[in-house]
């Protein structure tokens, strides 16, 4: 089963990925009406900075088991096994945020949803964009990733692809193995600018 | 083989569940006072707020039972329990045998010391039945009288607060919460609390009641006097193993358990808030009596129960609350002894915004922390208590309100594929 697979040394931070994914979760479906939509459609992706100022774009895992899951207090997180999403029902949430207190990745946010019932704030959290794919279409985030940091592959294609660069990083040829040398060079300015801003 | 499970509240329902998937063949049989299915304990108070119908209530569906093959036996408490002989009884006469037992009867409220308590509109907030009683009465009312400002006090005041009525706290230390929050979370809550027009009355006890068949007031111990038509008594809870022979099961506060949730007594499992475990932060046997260890207690004890061994690492109290425009998110260690040289204590307080956290290290690793308002990276805080990593550099970088996930990773990047 396809997954989106984050690789965060290839974010640049440009947070296209969180328009996209308020747009994908909006009534109107466009970025340009869906700005003036009340209650304003959220992004479920959030790009974080980290400590070398990089970007890492933070999205729900869908853990088995889930945590939020299990300490969801009405019963509202449930799985959904066809597209392994762990998903939330909007008109069971209680608002209590006992997921918050149990997500490890930070990733749940409170706030109306033109998914949820009018003037209802809910947990809200990435869908894998389930609505999209009944309709052939892929996650709103990996559509609009320009560098790929955000795919949408099988888990097990990828890992190989990862297994493979890293041993061929380490045959002699290392060089040649750098698949993506523009961000290996950025993400090191990065690193050092923070190393001398820091030691200043 | 022959289950039996005293209580049919969520450790004992998930356990129930657990041993069902684990162990289809089996009998189970669950024996719990309340009569009612499944329901979701912590939400009572949100019923008596009114923000939650009675209808959300129930965890599971009515043929709960019927489906997972779980032989009910409703209405009535356990009141004897042998566990040589293997045997157990009922307050109304009935007898059974198991030959694994899971005691999950969760905790019951602390009673108080006061002359009159019989009176009607008397309420403790335990469960379902005692709310709906409430909630019945409540035109009636206008005077609401809180005893305590533990969680089940402090949310019955804000129940009531919402629905209107004047509600007096009657408390003992300072603040409200004072065993989940610190002192500034505390006075946080409580500015919150009395702007919306809670009073609150510190230090002194309730003594009597006075009144005909309802109460009408509140006698204090300083000869004080509180005119009120309702009282809920939130003096916080006790584990309730009453029928738990003590000279063949050891208890301490609660009853003790290992990782396995296995008492000292062969084939007898405890789980939930009766059962006293390890706490990571605390690093000593701890009740921690809150809904989330009651769910994962359930699942070890059941699990083990059925014959595979699963060791739970350690249990953590925390707790969330969330008062009108205000959040408060606390865990593990949050009053740390000041005497201990390995704690190091960081706050950051933002009295504009509202926003506060303190993190409390053991050497450098977190072992608790306490946040009010900005919760949403809580998680990430209680995931790192849990796991017990060190926090080697920059413990600071955990206080900034735009703290998140990617932060964590200082070089190292988190592994491409989760
Ligand atoms: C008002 C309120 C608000 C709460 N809010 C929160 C919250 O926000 N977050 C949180 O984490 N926790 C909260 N809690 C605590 C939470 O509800 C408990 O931790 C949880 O329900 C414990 O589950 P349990 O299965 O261990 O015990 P219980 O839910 O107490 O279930 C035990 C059952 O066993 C029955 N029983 C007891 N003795 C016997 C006996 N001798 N024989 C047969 N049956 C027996 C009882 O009647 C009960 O039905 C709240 C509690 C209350 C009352």
């Amino acid at each position: 089963m396809k997954e989106v697979i984050v690789h965060p040394e290839r974010c640049l931070g440009c947070m296209q990925c969180m328009l996209a994914c308020a747009t994908a979760h909006s009534k109107s479906q466009t970025l340009f009406s869906a700005a003036g939509e009340t209650p304003l459609p959220k992004p479920r992706v959030h790009v974080g900075v980290g400590t070398f100022e990089e970007g890492f774009p933070n999205r729900c895992r869908h853990c088995n088991p889930a945590p939020c899951m299990m300490a969801c207090l009405p019963g509202a997180i449930y799985r959904d096994t066809a597209t392994n999403t762990v998903l939330i029902d909007p008109g069971i949430c209680i608002n209590c945020a006992s997921c918050a207190m149990a997500c490890p990745y930070g990733v749940i946010r409170y706030h109306e949803d033109p998914a949820a019932p009018l003037n209802k704030v809910v947990a809200v959290k990435c869908d894998n964009c389930i609505e999209r794919r009944q309709k052939g279409m892929i996650p709103a985030c990996v559509e609009v990733c320009k560098t790929g940091a955000l795919t949408f592959e099988e888990p097990a294609a990828a890992m190989k692809r990862k297994t493979d660069e890293v041993a061929q990083s380490l045959s002699s040829d290392a060089e040649a193995a750098l698949k993506a040398p523009g961000f290996s060079l950025l993400n090191r300015t990065k690193k050092s600018r923070t190393a001398i801003n820091t030691a200043r | 083989m022959h289950y039996v499970v005293i209580g049919n509240g969520v450790a004992g329902t998930t356990a129930g569940e657990t041993l069902r998937r684990l162990d289809p063949q089996s009998a189970i049989t669950m024996l719990g006072d309340e009569n009612f299915p499944p329901y979701c304990r912590p939400m009572i108070s949100m019923v008596l707020e009114g923000t939650v119908s009675e209808k959300a209530l129930p965890i599971r569906s009515a043929d709960f039972y019927d489906t997972l093959r779980i032989h009910p036996v409703l209405g009535t408490r356990v009141s004897q329990l042998d566990p040589e002989s293997k045997n157990l009884a009922t307050a109304d006469g009935q007898s059974f045998s198991y030959d694994k037992l899971l005691i999950a009867s969760g905790s019951d409220p602390r009673a108080i010391d006061a002359e009159n308590q019989n009176l009607d509109n008397i309420f403790y907030m335990r469960n379902y039945a005692q709310v709906r009683q409430m909630i019945n009465a409540l035109p009636s009312f206008k005077n609401a009288l809180v005893l305590g400002g533990g969680l089940v006090g402090f949310k019955a005041a804000y129940g009531l607060l919402r629905r209107g009525l004047q509600v007096t706290m009657l408390i003992s230390s300072g603040y409200p919460l004072s065993m989940q929050v610190d002192e500034t979370a505390g006075q946080m809550i409580l500015e919150v609390l009395k702007s919306r027009g809670l009073l609150v009355r510190v230090g002194s006890q309730v003594i009597g009641f006075e009144g005909g068949d309802r109460v009408r007031g509140a006698f204090l111990a300083d000869g004080g006097h509180i005119p009120c038509e309702l009282v809920v008594i939130g003096k916080g809870v006790f584990p309730a193993h009453g029928f738990v022979p003590r000279d063949k099961i050891k208890v301490d506060a609660g009853i003790l358990v290992n990782g396995c949730m296995e008492t000292s007594a062969a084939d007898v499992y405890a789980a939930g808030d009766v059962a006293e475990f390890i706490d990571i932060a605390r690093k000593r046997p701890w009740v921690n009596a809150i809904w989330p260890e009651a769910v994962a207690q359930g699942e070890v004890a059941g699990t083990n129960m059925a014959g595979r061994r699963f060791v739970y690492k350690g249990s953590l109290s925390r707790n969330v609350i969330r008062i009108f425009d205000t959040d408060v998110m606390t865990a593990g260690l949050v009053h740390p002894p000041s005497d201990d040289m390995e704690i190091q204590v960081l706050t950051e307080t933002d009295r504009r915004r509202r926003l506060y956290r303190k993190l409390v290290f053991r050497k450098d690793v977190l072992a608790g922390f306490a946040m009010v308002n900005r919760i949403e990276q809580g998680g990430i805080l209680t995931a790192l208590i849990r796991s017990g990593l060190p926090v080697e550099k920059d413990k600071s970088r955990l206080l900034a309100p735009d703290f998140n996930f990617a932060r964590l990773m200082p070089g190292s990047r988190a592994c491409p594929i989760h």
